[in-house]
């Protein structure tokens, strides 16, 4: 029969395996943990081989350890404090070198410790942890989120930065239209390519262009190593590239020299920045710097530093 | 145009195309708790893409995954092909030097077992007991010579000296190599290697790993004082109680993670036990295994890999339930570094290594 709880023999068995116990978490307590848990993972009630398969995927230890601090045991907030404390604020020391994600940090355990009161009642912000991932991990995600949700609400009160100066020599026998119009057709172009692309592909690009992660930080969030990382992303330019030229040749009907003309008016236009790009670019950017404007400098460092197989100088 | 510049105008379109502010309603966004299971690699199928694709298409959850890894601990450097081939060889002599040095020096101490397998957090666990206890150690080293000189007297003089002195150049070598590759190892994965730190965690009241010396340390330390005893022809005749911590400081192989409490230990070579007070007490964890288990790493208190015979490699994450990983081939495996839940390097006995960053779904292939 579809359910949402776990029979009791489930429980009991969770339960043992938890060693919730060694913080007297009540089993009825725990038996609602799960249950919030499956209702979490499943929209309508799961087969019991389903809600079977994801409790035993849970980590339990950490549901149970969860459990017991958000009901204020005392041996529970010490094992806490000392394990998985710790975690989050380095953490927030390697997201913002500077210091300035501690008090997000503070925050954070403020709200895990249940100072903050919802509905005139006192709730632990570990009573949303679920155990699908081990307590640590949800941490650093929940520190990361609000991080970026700060940096992406600050961004918007701040001014425009100063823009580098931009590149001379822009051919004279273009007129500014058409190379208006040749920048429109490539981005479009390139958009189109890019949504074609398989998601992993178009998250490592974004990663990388957008995000400003390094070879070997992409590799750790793709669970690949950074040469691979370093040869997909060469073959979804070359893929990207392609298409492009396609794109130009078959539904914009141009000649080879029109193509030409539109991969040189995006170069010749490098220096050169428009609104969209300074809101889109600079709204989502979590710069540990703290500076908007550096962050395309520091952008540009880096990808003189580290490139991708087959990247252009 | 040539191609490379073509090249060139991609890259820049793609730098302003994928940096455009693309977030859904920030209730379509996915919860942290989700990210997080994702980036373990916890969800599965229809689940994980449908993950994969949100991230991709959107920037507020793109730029907190983004957040998320710089604030990733990063993952060990693999070793150089010289300095593999140089442990390759190094193992059995060490073995040997390790074996001989505590004969000499503990004679008594026939029924303590000696650590099959030298791991990471053994490693790490050993370099504590040395640094913070050097005092302790040469205290612990004072039987060697009486032990000498007392229940081995029909040995001549010189015979002894000249057994101490192999022992101890023997012990040394392993010693100096052993270390400049555990901090490397440690550099690696932004462990600190400042000895002050490390010896204080396991400081004081408890046990922990200050007074589980290592096998290396006490011979290396037993070994000089054989030496020095050689020289200076100083008789001995020892107390128990040094005799005493000498023993205790072969303790059964056990693997500490880096917060200096957690352990974990194999029993009978296919159980698991785990301690959460510095080896006052143990309880068996979750594991199924028909193979022996030789070798561990505990990167965390709740993480831990064990490798063993016919390429058996289990990894927990929530610090008591193993599973099993899948690994391509059959071969004894006898040791295992790691950095968190999904990134491991197993090694076989002849030397070869696999890595994998995803807990097991691939690895790379052998070195």
């Amino acid at each position: 029969m579809s359910s949402w709880r776990p029979s009791d023999s489930a429980v009991t068995h969770l339960y043992q395996q938890s060693r919730a116990d060694r913080w007297s978490v009540p089993v009825a307590v725990f038996a609602t943990a799960l249950e919030r848990s499956a209702r979490k993972a499943f929209v309508t009630p799961p087969e019991p081989r389903d809600l079977e398969r994801l409790l035993g995927s849970l980590h339990l230890e950490d549901l149970a350890l969860a459990c017991a601090c958000a009901s204020g045991h005392e041996g529970a907030w010490e094992h806490f404090v000392r394990e998985h404390r710790p975690v989050l604020y380095r953490a927030a020391d390697a997201i913002d070198p500077t210091g300035g994600s501690r008090e997000i940090a503070d925050s954070l355990y403020g709200e895990l410790f249940g100072l903050v009161e919802r509905s005139g009642e006192r709730r632990s912000l570990l009573e949303y942890f679920h155990g699908r991932s081990s307590l640590s991990t949800w941490l650093r995600a929940v520190l990361a989120q609000r991080h970026v949700d700060r940096v992406r609400s600050t961004r918007r009160f701040e001014p425009m930065p100063e823009e580098e100066p931009t590149t001379p020599a822009r051919s004279e026998e273009q007129p500014q239209s058409r190379i208006s119009e040749y920048i429109q057709l490539m981005r479009r172009a390139v958009t189109g390519a890019v949504s074609r692309l398989p998601a992993k592909d178009r998250l490592r690009l974004a990663y990388y262009y957008a995000e400003d992660l390094t070879l070997a930080q992409i590799g750790r969030a793709l669970g690949e190593h950074e040469a691979t990382v370093s040869r997909n992303l060469a073959k979804a330019r070359r893929e990207i590239r392609t298409d492009v030229e396609r794109h130009l040749r078959e539904q914009e009907h141009m000649n080879p020299s029109q193509i030409d003309e539109c991969f040189e008016a995006v170069v010749e236009d490098v220096g050169s920045l428009d609104v969209s790009d300074l809101l889109g670019a600079g709204s989502d950017q979590p710069d540990s710097s703290g500076s908007p404007g550096g962050r395309r400098k520091d952008s540009r460092d880096k990808r003189s530093k580290e490139r991708p197989e087959g990247a252009s100088a | 145009m040539p191609e490379r510049d073509r090249d060139q105008s991609v890259e820049q379109l793609l730098r302003r195309v994928m940096s455009h502010d693309v977030t859904p309603l920030q209730g379509a966004c996915v919860d942290g708790e989700t990210l997080a299971a994702w980036s373990e690699g916890s969800l599965r199928g229809a689940e994980a893409s449908a993950v994969e694709r949100h991230v991709a298409e959107c920037s507020r959850c793109r730029a907190m995954m983004a957040s998320f890894v710089r604030s990733t601990p990063p993952a060990p450097v693999p070793d150089s092909l010289w300095r593999r081939w140089h442990l390759a060889w190094a193992v059995p002599l060490a073995t040997a030097a390790t074996a001989a040095a505590i004969w000499v020096a503990l004679p008594n101490n026939s029924a303590e077992p000696l650590p099959p397998v030298q791991t990471n957090a053994r490693a790490l666990d050993e370099r504590n007991a040395a640094r913070s206890s050097e005092p302790a150690a040469a205290e612990r080293a004072q039987p060697a010579a009486p032990a000498q000189a007392g229940a081995r007297a029909v040995r001549p003089q010189e015979e002894k000296a000249k057994v101490a002195e192999s022992a101890t150049n023997e012990v040394r070598q392993r010693a100096d190599r052993s270390e400049s590759r555990e901090l490397s190892d440690l550099q690696a994965r932004g462990a600190a290697p400042v000895p002050q730190a490390e010896a204080s965690l396991p400081a004081a009241p408890a046990p922990p790993a200050a007074s589980v010396a290592s096998p290396a340390a006490a011979g290396a330390a037993a070994a000089e004082r054989a030496e020095a005893d050689s020289k200076k022809e100083v008789a001995a005749n020892s107390a128990a109680a040094p005799r005493a911590a000498a023993r205790q400081a072969f303790a059964p192989n056990q693997i500490v993670a880096t917060d200096g409490t957690t352990r974990w230990r194999i029993v009978n070579g296919q159980q698991v036990e785990r301690s959460t007070d510095a080896g006052a007490s143990w309880t068996p964890a979750a594991i199924t295994s028909t193979d022996a288990l030789s070798g561990a790493a505990a990167p965390s208190a709740s993480v831990c890999w064990i490798v063993g015979a016919r390429g058996a490699v289990y990894v927990t994450t929530d610090g008591t339930r193993f599973v099993r990983v899948p690994f391509p081939e059959i071969v004894d495996l006898t040791s295992v570094s790691a950095t968190d839940g999904l990134t491991a390097t197993v090694s076989s006995a002849e030397g070869r290594s696999w890595r994998t960053t995803d807990q097991g779904r691939t690895w790379a292939a052998p070195r």
